[in-house]
């Protein structure tokens, strides 16, 4: 069952076209995080399905009908849907009245005494009742905008970079609240982030979006695992990217030359392709010995990064490589700068794209 | 200049024992203005509304046209109205020349472009965050339009304020219209220039005293909306 269809969509200001042939559904019950860097769309997207605005060509379906046909059905359709927006404002009134302020024009004011303390209580912002919600902080704010758009009970929420006016601790707790308010209430939560991170960490699927158009979508695994263009892949900022023309042997071996070296892969495309290989399945040697990994390289250790945890390699082997070893590993192989190493992977980690 | 002081002192003397005809026209110019401001707010805080939150062809000029009725000389207004409510006007059967009503519908008349002009201005002033932040919320059109003069609360009564003092301060729309009848029609505007020339000067700096006083409320109460802004 799909809340919400995007078909066809298009959107123009005057000139410039801000979205192009979005088409994309939204599962019931699923959270999304449409991702990608300023400018990208994402939040003009947020607002076509909050039907904020409408789009130059295209429909938007709620629940199967068509959102825009009158003035009325979205009045009604929008009555189902929760939206906080990025920067957080408040009505000129007390905590209480703002957040009733959603109860109160639907006309559902029973019960509406005990919905807003619970509410308050989950915001965390008990007692705050009477006071006045433009003395709130920039945190206390967001949490209260998300318990307005809540408080109705909407069957969707609709998030526009829900913490990115946020310090560490007010992000955390929000990402808390998104995540109860997915997994308790089961409301399909739409957010926008151009946080790669928060995206993994709150959503079932991700669409990455550039310039006005869905690059890819997929679930997080699926995106850092294979981006399937260049741009996603340097938008998450993948390791190892590297590009070259596939060549195939008599032996139907599928290689990639790039202008230095010769990688070893499995791959049906042909012609000039992107490749990326994850760190983690890079291991290093300082003598070459036998494995069964395909891919055998020799470079020189150009740069040692402490990354914290673990300590980041960039091999100079023709290509530059990232690889990620511990900090056990670089004491017990005696790693410095200059220090010639072996790079193995298998062919079945190269990611052609 | 001991004519000047002489007069003043008569003034306050007059102010402070409640002299019956300072009482009495102070009243009534009160009466008529606030009444005429009430009913002009009533009209024009909608209005304003809704010309601001629809957007269709024609708004600016509207808007414009609006603005420049803002400096209509009160004469004028007072002309426009006499021909429509005297005896031989389209209104004349309704007897409202020469009275307070009549003197009412001026002022409202007089007073309903500055508020709905102000009204507009004050509206503006709230965000357009704030407006689609009650449509999200699931606001309909009205509910929207009321929510953003609640908003807009403070700078709105600041325009009504600012009607009201025009509406008390303006002396040839309550002249044409009222006709300055003692004891009926007489207000402060009408009563200054009539005494004055009569060569009443104490009554008529009384008057004037009790006006800027007025005056001097209204700011004061303007200052305090706008520094709740």
């Amino acid at each position: 069952m799909y809340i919400v269809e995007l078909d066809n969509i298009n959107k123009n200001y005057e000139e410039l076209h801000v979205l192009k042939d979005i088409n994309i559904k939204f599962k019931k019950g699923t959270s999304i995080a449409l991702v990608g860097p300023t400018g990208s769309g994402k939040t003009v997207l947020l607002r076509l399905i909050d039907l904020l605005e409408k789009p130059s060509s295209g429909t938007v379906y709620f629940e199967d009908v068509d959102a825009n046909e009158s003035n009325s059905r979205c009045l009604k359709i929008r009555r189902h849907i929760g939206m906080v927006f990025q920067k957080p404002i408040a009505f000129r009134t007390s905590v209480y009245d703002n957040i009733a302020y959603g109860l109160r024009v639907r006309r559902k004011t029973e019960n509406m005494d005990k919905k807003i303390k619970e509410m308050l209580k989950v915001i965390g912002l008990e007692g705050y009742d009477n006071r006045n919600a433009l003395k709130l902080s920039g945190g206390e704010t967001q949490r209260l905008a998300l318990a307005r758009a809540m408080v109705t009970d909407p069957e969707l929420l609709l998030l526009d970079e829900p913490t990115a006016n946020l310090d560490p601790i007010s992000t955390t707790k929000m990402e808390e609240l998104i995540t109860k308010i997915n997994r308790e209430f089961e409301t399909t939560v739409i957010m926008t982030t151009h946080d790669l991170t928060q995206g993994q960490k709150l959503a079932d699927r991700m669409v990455i979006l550039s310039k006005g158009r869905i690059c890819q979508t997929g679930t997080p695994k699926e995106i850092f695992r294979k981006p399937k263009n260049k741009f996603v892949a340097d938008f998450i900022g993948i390791e190892n990217l590297m590009t070259g023309e596939v060549e195939t042997d008599e032996n139907s071996l599928v290689s990639i030359k790039t202008d230095s070296i010769r990688i070893f892969t499995l791959t049906e495309k042909r012609g000039t392709v992107n490749f990326s290989i994850r760190p983690d399945e890079i291991t290093i040697s300082l003598e070459k010995i036998n494995t069964s990994a395909r891919n055998t390289i020799k470079g020189e250790v150009q740069e040692i990064i402490d990354t914290g945890s673990l300590i980041k390699l960039v091999v100079n082997a023709g290509e530059l490589f990232t690889v990620f070893i511990t900090r056990e590993s670089l004491r017990e192989l005696d790693i410095s700068i200059k220090t010639s190493v072996w790079l193995y992977f298998k062919a079945s980690a190269v990611h052609v794209f | 200049m001991n004519e000047i002081i002489g007069a003043i002192e008569q003034a306050i003397y007059l102010i402070v024992t409640f002299d019956p005809e300072v009482v009495e026209t102070t009243i009534r110019s009160l009466y008529i203005s606030l009444i005429a401001t009430f009913i002009a707010s009533l009209i024009t805080i909608p209005i304003g509304g809704l010309i601001y939150y629809h957007d269709f062809y024609g708004k600016r000029t509207i808007i414009n046209l609006i603005q420049t009725l803002y400096s209509m000389p009160t004469v004028l207004v007072g002309l426009f109205l006499f021909l429509f409510i005297s005896h031989q006007g389209p209104f004349g059967f309704l007897n409202l020349l020469f009275t307070p009503t009549g003197m009412i519908i001026g002022q409202t008349l007089l007073i309903i472009p500055i508020l709905v002009g102000f009204t507009i201005t004050a509206l503006v002033g709230v965000s357009i965050q704030t407006k689609e932040l009650a449509i999200s919320l699931g606001a309909s059109t009205s509910q929207t339009i009321i929510t953003i003069i609640k908003e807009a609360r403070y700078a709105i009564m600041s325009a009504v304020i600012l009607g009201f003092g025009r509406a008390i301060s303006e002396v040839g729309l309550a002249l044409l219209i009222g006709g300055n009848i003692r004891g009926f029609t007489r207000i402060f505007t009408t009563a200054i220039a009539l005494e004055t020339a009569k060569g009443n000067i104490e009554l008529s700096i009384a008057l004037g005293i009790i006006l800027l006083s007025i005056a001097l409320i209204v700011n004061l109460l303007l200052n305090y909306l706008q520094g709740r802004e």
